[in-house]
C-alpha cells in the first residue's frame, strides 16, 4: 500500500452519551442495587460501563464493555469475605495480622495487574480486544520498589516515578495484535509537577497569612480558635492539594496521549486544560451536592462529554486493519480489590 | 413471530476491526428462526438459528449487537427493529424500566427513602446481625489482643495499692450485680487497673466486657458514686455492644459507598468520606448518651446516687471549654450534664 497524504486522518472521540437517558438506568441501577442490598451493584457497573463505552465513539465506530454481572459479583464476594476475615484476624491477633498486612502488600502487585488485565480484556473498540501483558515481577518494581525509592529521595524523584507507571501500564497494553508504545520526556513530566507544586506554594503562602492571623486572635483566648484551625486544614487540603492534583493530572494526561502510539503509525491526541477541567470538576461538585446526587448522572455525562472533545486520534490508512486476539478470561479479583479500594483502572478514555 | 423483516446495520468479522455495511434477515424456518447477515455486495456472512445467537440486552441509544457463535458481530441502530428479536425477555423489560418517563420520580423518591432508611436504620441492622453473627469467643479475643496492643504502646502496670484495688473492685461488683440476668448472661465482665497518664482520669471498656481503669481516676475521683456511674457507662457500652456495632457500621458504609455509588468522580468521593467520618461521630456521641443512661439507671439500682456521674462531667468541664462537639467522638461535657440531669428527674 502506497501512503499519501490522504491516507492520514484526524479524528476526534465523540460522546453521544445524554444525561436524560442515563438518568433513567442510573436510577434504576441505585433502586435495585439497594433493593437487592447491593447484589445488583455488579450488574449495576457492567451496564454503567457499557452505557459511557458504548456512546464514545471513534469514526463511527464504538468501545465496549463484555464483562457479566457474575463474574463482578463473584469477584466482589471473594474480596469481601477476606476482608472481613483480615478484619477479624488483625482484632484477634495483631501479630498474625501484621504478617497478613505485610501478605497483602506482596499481593497488591498482583491484584493491580489483574485488575489491569480484567478490564482490558472485556473491553473493546470496533470488535477488536484490549488485552494487559504486564508481569508481577515489572509490577512489584513500579507499586513497591520504586515508590520506597522514591520516598528515599523525598519525592523529588517523583516525575520519574509517574513515568515508569505510566509506561508499565500504556506499554503493556495492546489492541488486538497492536502494541501501545508511551515515549514521553520526562523533562515534561518534571514542568507538570513544578507548576502543581508552585500552586501548592501559593495557597500554602496564602492560607499561613490568614491562619497566622487567627493565631495571633487566638492569644486573646478566642474558644473559635481551634475549630478555625481545623477548619483552615480541610481548606488547604481542598483548596491546595485536590487543584494542585488536578493541574498535575490533566497536564500529565496531555503528555502522555500526545506521546503515545499504536502500532501502524497511528497516534493519540489530547487538549485538555487543566483550569476548565478543574471548573468542571468544582461545579459538577455542588450541583450534585446541592441536588443530593441526584445530579450525578449529568454531571458524569458532562465530564465525558468534555474529555472525549479533547481526545483524537491520527491514524493512517483505516481502522479496519486491526486483527484481534482471544484473550483467555481472567479472574475479576483484582478488578473487585480495585472497585472496593477506589482505584482507578478503567481504560483512559 | 411469523413475518420475515430485515434490519440495517454493520457487520464485524471475527478478531477483525473490519466494519462491513451489512444487513440482517430475520425469518422463520423449519420451527425456529434464523439469522443471516449479508454484506452490501450482497455475500453472505454467517446464518444461523436465533437461539445461538448472544443478544446484548438494550442499553440507551447504544447500538444493539447480535453476537454470532462464529464471532461475526452484526451491530444496528434500527432499535424499533431490533426489539422484535428480544421482546418479552428480562433484558427488554429493565430498558422499559430505564426508559425516561414519569415513573423514574417515583423510582427516584423510593431511592431518596430507600437511602435514608438505610442510613438510619439499616446499618444499625446489618451491624446488629453482624454482632449477633460473632462468637463470644471471638470478641474475647480481641479483647486480649487490644489490651496486649495498649499495653504495648502506652499503659504502664497500676500503680495503686490493693487497698485501693479492692475497693474500686466492689463497686464494681455491687453495679455488676444489678445487671438483669440477660444483659449479664455469657459476658465475662472484668475489671482491670492499668496507668495511663496520656488519658487522665478515664475508663474504657473493650468489647468483650474488659473494662479499664485509669490510676488517676481512683485518684481524682475516690467518691465512690462517681466511681460507680462511671463504670456503669463502660458496662452499657459492654451490653448494648457499641465497640463491635461500631466496627461494623464503619465497615458496612465503606463497602456501600464503594459498592452502591460508584464512580463518583474526583473530589466527590473525597468529601463523601470525610462526611462518613463525621456522621460516624454523631453515631458515637449517640452510643455516649445510651451509655450514660445504662449507666445512670444500673448505678442507681445498685443503690448509689446517679448524681456521681454528674459530679464527673461536671469537674472535666470546668476544666476544658471546648463547646465543637460536632467534631467530637463524645458529647460536650456541658451537654452531658444536661442531659443526666433530665434523666435523674426521670429515675426519681
Amino acid at each position: 500500500m502506497v501512503l499519501t497524504a490522504s491516507d492520514n486522518h484526524s479524528r476526534d472521540f465523540v460522546f453521544k452519551g445524554n444525561a436524560k437517558e442515563w438518568f433513567g438506568i442510573w436510577i434504576v441501577n441505585l433502586l435495585l442495587s439497594i433493593v437487592t442490598i447491593g447484589i445488583y451493584s455488579a450488574w449495576a457497573k457492567v451496564r454503567t460501563r457499557k452505557y459511557f463505552y458504548g456512546n464514545t465513539f471513534v469514526d463511527g465506530r464504538n468501545f465496549d464493555y463484555h464483562a457479566t454481572g457474575g463474574q463482578i459479583l463473584k469477584g466482589r464476594l471473594i474480596v469481601i469475605a477476606v476482608i472481613f476475615a483480615f478484619q477479624i484476624i488483625l482484632s484477634l491477633l495483631p501479630i498474625v495480622g501484621l504478617f497478613l498486612v505485610f501478605c497483602l502488600l506482596l499481593l497488591f502487585p498482583w491484584l493491580i495487574t489483574r485488575a489491569l488485565m480484567f478490564n482490558a480484556r472485556v473491553s473493546s473498540f470496533s470488535n477488536v480486544r484490549f488485552d494487559f501483558v504486564g508481569t508481577y515481577g515489572q509490577a512489584a518494581l513500579v507499586y513497591l520498589l520504586y515508590p520506597i525509592l522514591c520516598a528515599f529521595t523525598l519525592y523529588t524523584t517523583f516525575p520519574i516515578l509517574d513515568r515508569t507507571l505510566k509506561r508499565f501500564t500504556i506499554n503493556n497494553l495492546r489492541f488486538g495484535t497492536a502494541e501501545f508504545r508511551v515515549d514521553a520526556p520526562l523533562i515534561a513530566f518534571y514542568k507538570a509537577a513544578g507548576l502543581a507544586f508552585l500552586w501548592l506554594i501559593v495557597v500554602f503562602i496564602a492560607a499561613s497569612l490568614t491562619i497566622g492571623y487567627t493565631m495571633f486572635l487566638s492569644l486573646e483566648d478566642n474558644p473559635m480558635a481551634f475549630a478555625s484551625s481545623v477548619l483552615s486544614f480541610y481548606a488547604v487540603f481542598f483548596i491546595g492539594f485536590i487543584p494542585a492534583g488536578f493541574i498535575y493530572q490533566a497536564l500529565i494526561r496531555n503528555v502522555v496521549y500526545n506521546n503515545t502510539t499504536l502500532t501502524g503509525g497511528h497516534a493519540l491526541r489530547s487538549n485538555v486544560n487543566a483550569v476548565h477541567l478543574f471548573w468542571i470538576v468544582l461545579s459538577n461538585l455542588l450541583v450534585v451536592i446541592t441536588t443530593l446526587g441526584l445530579m450525578l448522572p449529568w454531571a458524569q455525562v458532562r465530564m465525558a462529554h468534555y474529555l472525549a472533545d479533547h481526545t483524537g486520534i491520527e491514524f493512517v490508512g483505516s481502522l479496519d486493519n486491526f486483527i484481534g486476539t482471544q484473550p483467555e478470561e481472567t479472574t475479576a479479583l483484582g478488578d473487585a480489590y480495585s472497585d472496593i479500594e477506589g482505584i482507578d483502572v478503567g481504560l483512559p478514555i | 413471530m411469523t413475518q420475515a423483516f430485515s434490519l440495517k446495520g454493520y457487520a464485524y468479522l471475527s478478531d477483525s476491526s473490519r466494519r462491513l455495511v451489512a444487513r440482517i434477515d430475520v425469518a422463520p424456518h423449519e420451527g425456529a428462526i434464523w439469522v443471516r447477515v449479508t454484506a452490501e455486495d450482497g455475500q453472505e456472512i454467517v446464518r444461523a438459528p436465533l437461539v445461538d445467537a448472544k443478544i446484548d440486552t438494550a442499553l440507551g441509544r447504544t447500538a444493539r449487537k447480535l453476537i454470532f457463535s462464529d464471532g461475526t458481530l452484526f451491530e444496528t441502530y434500527d432499535h424499533a427493529g431490533f426489539a422484535a428479536l428480544d421482546k418479552d425477555t428480562h433484558g427488554a423489560r429493565l430498558y422499559a424500566l430505564e426508559h425516561f418517563g414519569p415513573h423514574l420520580i417515583a423510582f427516584t423518591a423510593a431511592c431518596l427513602v430507600a437511602a435514608y432508611i438505610l442510613w438510619r436504620y439499616g446499618l444499625d441492622a446489618i451491624a446488629a446481625l453482624a454482632v449477633a453473627a460473632t462468637p463470644q469467643i471471638v470478641i474475647e479475643q480481641i479483647d486480649v489482643g487490644t489490651l496486649q496492643t495498649i499495653d504495648l504502646v502506652m499503659a504502664e502496670e497500676s500503680m495503686l495499692s490493693t487497698e485501693e484495688k479492692t475497693r474500686a473492685q466492689s463497686i464494681y461488683t455491687r453495679v455488676k450485680a444489678a445487671l438483669h440476668e440477660k444483659e449479664s448472661k455469657g459476658r465475662n465482665l472484668e475489671l482491670v487497673f492499668r496507668a495511663i497518664p496520656e488519658v487522665g482520669p478515664n475508663a474504657f471498656a473493650l468489647p468483650g466486657g474488659t473494662v479499664v481503669m485509669t490510676d488517676e481516676l481512683i485518684q481524682k475521683f475516690p467518691d465512690e458514686d462517681v466511681i460507680a456511674g462511671i463504670l456503669g457507662h463502660e458496662i452499657g457500652h459492654v451490653v448494648e455492644d457499641h465497640g463491635l456495632n461500631r466496627l461494623y457500621r464503619s465497615l458496612g458504609v465503606y463497602v456501600l459507598i464503594a459498592l452502591l455509588v460508584g464512580d463518583t468522580g474526583p473530589m466527590l468521593e473525597d468529601i463523601l468520606l470525610e462526611g462518613n467520618i463525621l456522621l460516624s461521630l454523631s453515631h458515637s456521641r449517640a452510643q455516649e448518651r445510651a451509655a450514660d443512661e445504662f449507666g445512670l439507671t444500673l448505678s442507681h439500682r445498685a443503690g448509689f446516687d446517679p448524681a456521681g456521674l454528674k459530679v464527673f462531667f461536671e469537674r472535666l468541664g470546668s476544666d476544658s471549654s471546648d463547646d465543637k462537639q460536632w467534631m467530637s467522638t463524645h458529647p460536650s461535657h456541658f451537654n452531658r450534664v444536661e442531659a443526666i440531669e433530665l434523666f435523674i428527674d426521670g429515675l426519681k
